[in-house]
């Protein structure tokens, strides 16, 4: 038994146990600890993410004449990582009051943790996969178990939310199981490596449907344009802890399963010979163009949102776009930032999920008309917040800077200023919108309502703090993370990029982050001497003591403008917001109930019976024609 | 011979006040003196007709930013409370307000004679006469209404008083208010009645300012102790 073996023994034993264990207090002492388990065997298996060895499973199953086996890349490693530290987290967070609440409030807190084990088992289980049989079969778990966790929230709107999902998801899956047979009719085979000489035997218009199939099936779980609908209000309503495990990892196993298929096995040099319109458009740089509307697009919708979990998984959708965006440069630095940015973003993302679902334990709501100026009453949280959007910003110090700056980088040097325009443009509306989710959240007016409010308990600001931690030590030296990224990049065949503690060293104009960071230390260190030391008297005041044009501020005077936050914005782009992709959705809606109506009526109409016998006949019919066909 | 000047000047100064060992603290001083009337921030409360004139005043033609002076929009950040015109008694209060709301150093003038003496409201009962009963005024600048040039005549001569206030002791008007305070508020309780107060604790400000003379508390001061509902700060709780 090796170590993969070892590891995959833990964690059905860890499902099993979750499962069975019906106490709630030993439950979720248990959970967490198997997590904390599985991240201790994923750092013995560290050879794998340092040295790009592979670990093959000695477990195999043979189906059909060819064998089904899991194996682990420093890919699989890499993505196994962030998605057990990320349920880990999570797991923590519940373990205690929050778990209470929860209870208290009519929900079942062991299927909550049955939902996230099984998410994450399913989760190792398709990138573990070391065929594309095997890939299938893990990625209809993961969408199972994505559903299990979305409908666990009574509201209406989750259901329908759940239901939406597993719609696109069967389509999805539907796509990947047509390209499945595409490989097979040409090879006989579900091996990865037939997918390279399945493509390369096809003619062109073949390889267009063969990409775009595999596209599809991936793109929809990732969220990427056209298929972004049903993710955000799909992560949103969904227990909080929970939400912060899907939005900082679920949907990144579309970005997986596209690195190996399309990046590794298709290869980004075949996609950039398929030219769709000679000389402007080739299928790469239309993915490229995917994943800079994909930046856009729900980022701006975020901005319009709200709702607080809304707003983050609006973010979700959109940042994915600067992954794949920077892949799609086929470079050293921008598939190296693209590849970070999974890491980077599960961390922000699932710290600031955790914050937003703290200030739900304490004042009961998300909406962000509804609260502010909770600073005073959750100083921690509003770090721990404060910290997430620095990084979900893309700003100096925190982890999302040097993704991004990677990423523009590459876009730079690449010559793509479409594009970088494009990315730009996406930060430009994340920097908005995070202001407004910290500035209708914690700053501004303190509520009459919110006055007895405390900080949340430490079994949840454990994980939020530590969470912020990776969020600026990623961010300080990115060299601890970089050595997996170069050997993700060695194993998919992508340049490697070259890197030291600081950041990353490259012939024209590199980054180390430690000196960026120490120069922005060094200003807010020389404004702080000048403030605290050379005199600065600060006086604390209440906040009605405050100017409003001289008028005298009470409880009932609301000073707080959270309600329609960028009026002046709006009045620039609000045109712009047209609702043309769920026009779309709804059209596509349409047309297939219709068609579903009309054979409902003629099957109704018809005797059901005779119709049921002419359908028999006509299939008796074919397979009769076909088998003799075949015999002769 | 100017560096001769500036020595008797100081040694002036040092008998005044406390010895101070720095030698050349009073030169700090004088040059602090001279910054501050170099740069002042002016938050124009628009009471009457007399804001009619601050536009032509603050733009290209009479243009008060060469003096230093340009609007500001809140009161912590300003140092100049200009009130331009009849204060009623319903304005007057707000007025206050953000006159407690500045930081000191903080200078007050009063534009228009509706300001020195109700000007032609006099009769008026919903008029507060004089501006200086509420607050100290530094500068008044009478007319009805002033023009620009006498606006900014009166702003120059805020700006020389700031600039000797070592020597002459016109520009802290302010510290009058700290030091004087039982007069102010028993003119303000007189206007507004007993339960007058703002959520300023400006007996708390001269303590921190090292400002409390005799006249700070009396019997207007203990009247607002009765009535006072302070409003204590928040603080960060984990």
């Amino acid at each position: 038994m090796n170590l993969l073996d070892q590891f995959f023994v833990i964690v059905a034993v860890a499902l099993i146990s979750i499962a069975m264990l019906r106490n709630i207090k030993v439950n979720s002492i248990v959970s967490t600890l198997w997590y904390v388990l599985m991240v201790v065997m994923l750092a013995r298996m560290s050879s794998v993410a340092y040295n790009a060895d592979t670990i093959t499973s000695a477990f195999s199953i043979e189906l059909l004449g060819f064998r089904m086996y899991w194996k682990f890349t420093a890919l699989s490693w890499f993505f196994s990582i962030i998605t057990v530290v990320s349920a880990l987290a999570s797991s923590l967070f519940m373990s205690g009051d929050w778990g209470k609440q929860y209870r208290q409030q009519g929900g079942n807190y062991g299927l909550l943790q049955l939902a996230l084990i099984l998410n994450v088992v399913s989760m190792l289980i398709l990138l573990a996969s070391g065929d594309l049989l095997s890939l299938f079969i893990g990625w209809e778990f993961v969408s199972w178990a994505s559903f299990l966790m979305m409908v666990l929230m009574p509201s209406k709107t989750a259901k329908k939310a759940a239901v939406k999902y597993v719609i696109y998801a069967i389509v999805g899956a539907m796509a990947l199981l047509a390209a499945l047979a595409m490989v097979y009719a040409s090879s006989g085979s579900l091996d990865f490596t037939q997918i390279t000489d399945a493509f390369i035997q096809m003619t062109d218009n073949m390889k267009f449907g063969f990409v775009l199939l595999f596209f599809i099936g991936f793109a929809i779980k990732m969220g990427l344009l056209p298929f972004h609908l049903w993710q955000a209000v799909a992560y949103a309503e969904t227990p909080g802890p929970g939400a912060a495990f899907l939005g900082a990892i679920s949907s990144r196993m579309g970005l997986f399963t596209i690195l190996v298929v399309i990046v590794q096995f298709i290869g980004l040099g075949n996609l950039e010979e398929m030219n769709i319109a000679l000389p402007y458009l080739n299928m790469k740089s239309l993915l490229a163009w995917i994943a800079a509307l994909t930046t856009i697009i729900p980022t701006y919708i975020a901005l319009q949102q709200h709702d607080a979990k809304r707003l983050l998984a609006w973010h979700g959708v959109g940042q994915g776009g600067y992954m794949l965006l920077g892949i799609m440069m086929y470079d050293s630095i921008g598939s190296a930032g693209g590849l970070m940015h999974v890491l980077n973003h599960a961390s922000y993302q699932a710290a600031l999920f955790l914050t937003v679902v703290a200030v739900v334990y304490r004042t009961g709501t998300s909406d962000l008309n509804k609260l502010g100026g909770l600073v005073t009453q959750m100083p921690l949280t509003f770090l721990v917040m404060l910290i997430g959007i620095i990084g979900l910003a893309g700003l100096p110090p925190m982890n999302g800077f040097v993704s991004k700056w990677m990423v523009y980088r590459s876009l730079l040097v690449n010559g793509e200023p479409l594009l970088f325009v494009a990315a730009v443009l996406g930060t430009l509306g994340t920097i908005l919108s995070v202001y407004k989710l910290i500035h209708n959240t914690f700053l501004g007016q303190l509520r009459v309502e919110h006055q007895q409010v405390r900080e949340v308990p430490w079994s949840m600001m454990v994980p939020m703090l530590g969470l912020s931690v990776i969020v600026f030590i990623t961010g300080f030296m990115p060299g601890l993370i970089l050595p997996w990224i170069a050997s993700i990049q060695e194993t998919i065949g992508l340049p490697v990029v070259t890197y030291h503690l600081g950041g990353i060293e490259y012939a024209k104009g590199g980054l180390d982050m430690i000196w960026v960071s120490g120069i922005l230390f060094y200003g807010f260190g020389v404004g702080a001497l000048i403030f605290y030391f050379l005199g600065g008297k600060a006086k604390r005041i209440h906040q009605y003591d405050n100017y409003a044009g001289g008028h005298f501020l009470s409880s009932e005077v609301k000073y707080h403008y959270s309600n329609n936050f960028y009026p002046g914005l709006m009045h620039l782009i609000g045109n712009w917001y047209r609702g043309s992709f769920k026009w779309m959705e709804n059209v596509i809606v349409s047309a297939l109930s219709f068609v579903s109506k009309l054979f409902e009526n003629m099957y109704r109409s018809r005797q059901p019976v005779m119709l049921l016998v002419l359908v028999a006949v006509v299939a008796l019919f074919s397979i009769y024609k076909n088998y003799s066909g075949a015999g002769s | 011979m100017m560096k001769k000047e500036l020595k008797i000047k100081s040694n002036k100064t040092n008998q005044q006040k406390q010895k101070r060992t720095n030698p050349l603290a009073n030169v700090f001083d004088d040059f602090i003196d001279f910054c501050q009337s170099k740069s002042l921030f002016m938050l124009h409360y628009c009471t009457g007709c007399g804001a009619i004139e601050l536009p032509p005043a603050m733009t290209s033609r009479f243009d008060m930013e060469r003096l230093g002076i340009q609007p500001m929009v809140t009161p912590r950040q300003a140092d100049i409370l200009l009130v331009t015109g009849y204060v009623s008694v319903k304005t007057l209060k707000r007025v206050i307000l953000t006159y407690e709301q500045m930081q000191a150093p903080k200078y007050v003038i009063g534009i228009c004679s509706c300001t020195v003496n109700g000007g032609m409201y006099w009769q008026s009962y919903a008029t507060a006469k004089k501006l200086n009963e509420y607050m100290p005024v530094d500068v008044y600048i009478a007319g009805c209404m002033p023009r620009p040039e006498a606006v900014l005549e009166g702003l120059n001569r805020l700006k020389n008083n700031i600039k000797n206030d070592r020597k002459e002791q016109k520009g802290s008007a302010w510290k009058d208010y700290y030091k004087n305070y039982d007069y102010y508020l028993g003119n303000q309780q007189n206007l507004f009645g007993k339960e007058w107060q703002t959520p300023v604790d400006v007996i708390a400000e001269a303590k921190l300012y090292g400002l409390e003379g005799e006249g700070t508390y009396g019997e207007n001061t203990k009247k607002l102790k009765m009535v006072q509902h302070p409003l204590l700060p928040q603080e960060m709780k984990l």
